[in-house]
């Protein structure tokens, strides 16, 4: 039993002391700047703690309790403000325990150092070799810390948003109560908001397919088109669609816009002919406005998609074709054996992207069919996609806490679609066999 | 012989039908961008005026209201902040990305592949959705209506596309690094005087991908500028109606003209930056 004891390192007290309070153990071994700021954090902390923190995350469970109320003069709780600094004494808490656990390490290092009778470096020279030797963590300090308050935060933000009742008449001074999935069941099953959201899960669905379909294989048609070795001045003619590419989106959609307005040179044309003008983005406009979204869509995407499977089909492999061509296989057998395989495969992350992208495209309808809401939708015309909804939702009608819950549905079906996909796609089962 | 003649027969066919098809969708992709131009040049304003896709007649007043009628659309000023906007998010994104981008590539940490795990994540949600709470924030914060918002938000997201970059630096091998370490430099050293010379082209590409995404953008602004004096060109150009054609369409081909010139100059790095990603996935 004594034996066992002694075998293991005898725990020394500035150790003992750093584990209890920051920064004492570096003090004990004289290691006085380094002591000092370790103590002052932790001082600092536990300030924080008694001031704010607990406080803070306290608040973040209730969200409130005290009204305001003009007529008594009573500075009520500011629910959202209560979240977001329940968010941020979280982001404290860790950041401590992570400065915590560099004191322990740090001081257990010292204690070895000493053990073998190693001199300590000075706090200078420690701190310019920390620097050196972590190189990557001051290069990566700013970029995650922008990534975190910019990113991550408001994504955790509305995480939480989508759980409350924040939004429509409760905003604040009004309190904000957490309500646990009410916003999800208001969604599938509430009458008016549930014919709503499935109809325009279709929609979106149909959309996102057709889309993806027409821009992938427009694209990777034109490429080919242009690889043939008939074609002449191949670098005249890819000019335009890297025109179509470079003009700003908006710009491309608002014209667009203009080309099928009512004073548009389209509805000019029809009514030289002696016909009525057409309102072909119009509210009634019914599969007319769907099909021109398709078209502007193909419009503003095949050129990044030819692109992209003209930068693919220069690194394929010409002898297959030959092979193929010696035993006698026709064009449409080689585009369908070599070169389809070979471009899904190199494809297949991008098709996840584009795919979600489409599910996700806000600009198209934005720009064409804004604004407009159909009889028969909750604050939505029958072009809308989700995402066109949730923008109506929560920055139109301040209905937060329901776009929020839309929101991480759109997450949850983009998510997933793209991780069955990828899994099961061969470019992860056999990464190697192209290469 | 006559199996000859049917054979080039075919390829004949087989040429002019793909020159058929080249030339209607060439049209196709070129043809509302030549009909914007013409539109510019029009000498009445509305869209109304036009005949059919061609305005009955020409002259510079499109350019000249653009420039001197600025009581109700200033346009001069929503080019001003577009151009403040994208320049400095362009300056402090680039910095961001290429040091996030080499860090990721060159050195091997622990939780550097959570990192990469991460923001795998992070970007498959829909980016609206981080906007819609950055709205919330910036206006519980009283944030909105503040150019330099714009900018923050621009370049702090910036280091979230940084896997084109990876892949160029992944390029560079580490040998050149391991000398240099050799001779005793330090890490910082090795970046300011060996990385960043060698990266330039991947410099520009990145500096340029991150000016014309703000350049272009009309979101976020759209979101954050309730000020009319804030707008950019791109909100500002959503406000014009068909009364107003020929000043958008002047408005639109003055900012796109610059990008368009950009973009060519650019092009063989766009083919492999866009198949990059496909890459890496």
């Amino acid at each position: 039993m004594k034996k066992v004891e002694s075998g293991k390192k005898k725990t020394s007290l500035p150790v003992k002391a750093s584990l209890c309070v920051m920064g004492t153990g570096q003090l004990l071994y004289r290691q006085w700047i380094k002591g000092f700021l370790y103590l002052a954090v932790f001082a600092g902390f536990l300030w924080y703690l008694a001031a704010m923190g607990i406080k803070d995350i306290i608040g973040m469970f209730t969200l409130g309790t005290v009204q305001a109320d003009p007529w008594l003069g009573t500075e009520g709780d500011d629910s959202v403000i209560m979240m977001l600094r329940g968010i941020l004494a979280v982001i404290v808490i860790c950041g401590a325990a992570l400065l915590y656990r560099s004191n322990v390490r740090d001081i257990k290092r010292t204690d070895e150092m000493i053990r073998a009778g190693k001199p300590l470096p000075g706090f200078f020279k420690a701190t310019g070799m920390f620097l050196d030797r972590k190189f990557y963590m001051v290069a990566l300090a700013l970029p995650v810390a922008g990534v975190l308050v910019f990113n991550v935060l408001p994504i955790v933000f509305m995480i939480l948003i989508a759980f409350t009742n924040y939004g429509g008449d409760i905003v604040p001074p009004k309190l904000v109560d957490w309500v646990g999935l009410d916003n999800f069941r208001r969604i599938l099953t509430l009458s008016d908001i549930k014919g709503t959201f499935f109809r325009i899960l279709g929609w979106n669905i149909i959309w996102a397919f057709a889309a993806t379909f027409i821009n992938y294989f427009g694209g990777l048609g034109l490429a080919l088109l242009l690889n043939k070795k008939c074609v002449k001045g191949k670098r005249f003619w890819r000019m335009f669609p890297i025109l179509a590419y470079a003009v700003p989106g908006f710009i491309t959609l608002l014209a667009f816009k203009f080309l099928f307005s009512y004073g548009g040179p389209i509805n000019y044309y029809i009514t030289a002919a002696g016909h009525s003008a057409v309102g072909f983005l119009d509210i009634d406009a019914g599969i007319k406005a769907k099909l021109i979204g398709l078209f502007v869509n193909a419009w503003t995407s095949i050129p990044t998609s030819m692109l992209l499977a003209t930068g693919i089909l220069s690194n394929m492999n010409m002898d297959l074709y030959e092979a193929a061509s010696i035993d006698g296989a026709s064009k449409w057998q080689q585009f369908i054996k070599i070169t389809l395989p070979f471009v899904v495969f190199s494809t297949t992350p991008v098709l996840i992207t584009s795919f979600t992208g489409n599910f996700n495209n806000f600009g198209v309808f934005y720009f064409l069919r804004g604004g407009l809401y159909m009889d028969g939708y909750f604050l939505a015309s029958d072009t809308d996609l989700l995402i066109n909804w949730l923008y109506n939702l929560s920055i139109n009608n301040n209905y937060y806490s329901i776009g929020a819950a839309v929101s991480l549905i759109i997450f949850a079906i983009t998510s997933l679609f793209s991780l069955s996909v990828y899994v099961r796609s061969s470019a992860y089962k056999k990464e190697d066999t192209y290469r | 012989m006559r199996r000859k003649r049917y054979f080039r027969k075919a390829v004949l066919a087989d040429t002019v039908v793909t020159y058929l098809v080249l030339v209607v969708v060439c049209f196709l992709f070129f043809f509302p961008v030549l009909w914007l131009v013409l539109a510019s040049f029009s000498n009445t304003g509305s869209i109304y005026d036009l005949a059919g896709f061609f305005p009955s007649s020409f002259s510079l007043n499109g350019y000249k209201t653009l420039f001197t009628d600025t009581r109700m659309y200033d346009y001069p000023n929503w080019l001003k902040n577009t151009l403040f906007v994208s320049v400095f998010s362009s300056l402090i994104g680039t910095t961001l990305v290429i040091l996030t981008a080499y860090t990721i590539s060159r050195f091997q940490f622990s939780g550097r592949k959570l990192l990469m795990k991460s923001t795998l994540v992070l970007s498959m949600f829909p980016s609206f959705m981080g906007m819609t709470a950055v709205y919330l924030l910036m206006v519980n914060f009283g944030l909105i209506n503040q150019l330099w918002s714009l900018v923050l938000i621009y370049s702090a997201g910036a280091p979230m596309g940084y896997l084109v970059q990876k892949g160029y630096f992944d390029t560079i091998s580490g040998s050149i690094y391991e000398a240099a370490r050799l001779d005793g430099a330090n890490n910082f050293k090795v970046f300011l005087r060996i990385t960043l010379p060698l990266s330039k082209p991947m410099l520009v590409y990145t500096a340029l991908t991150q000016f014309a995404w703000p350049w272009s953008d009309f979101i976020l602004p759209n979101l954050l500028l309730k000020n009319k004096d804030l707008w950019t060109v791109a909100v500002g150009l959503m406000h014009l109606d068909e009364t107003e054609f020929t000043r958008f369409a002047a408005g639109a081909i003055f900012i796109a003209v610059p990008i368009v010139i950009l973009y060519f100059a650019l092009s063989g790095f766009l083919v492999t930056g866009i198949s990059a990603g496909a890459d890496k996935g």
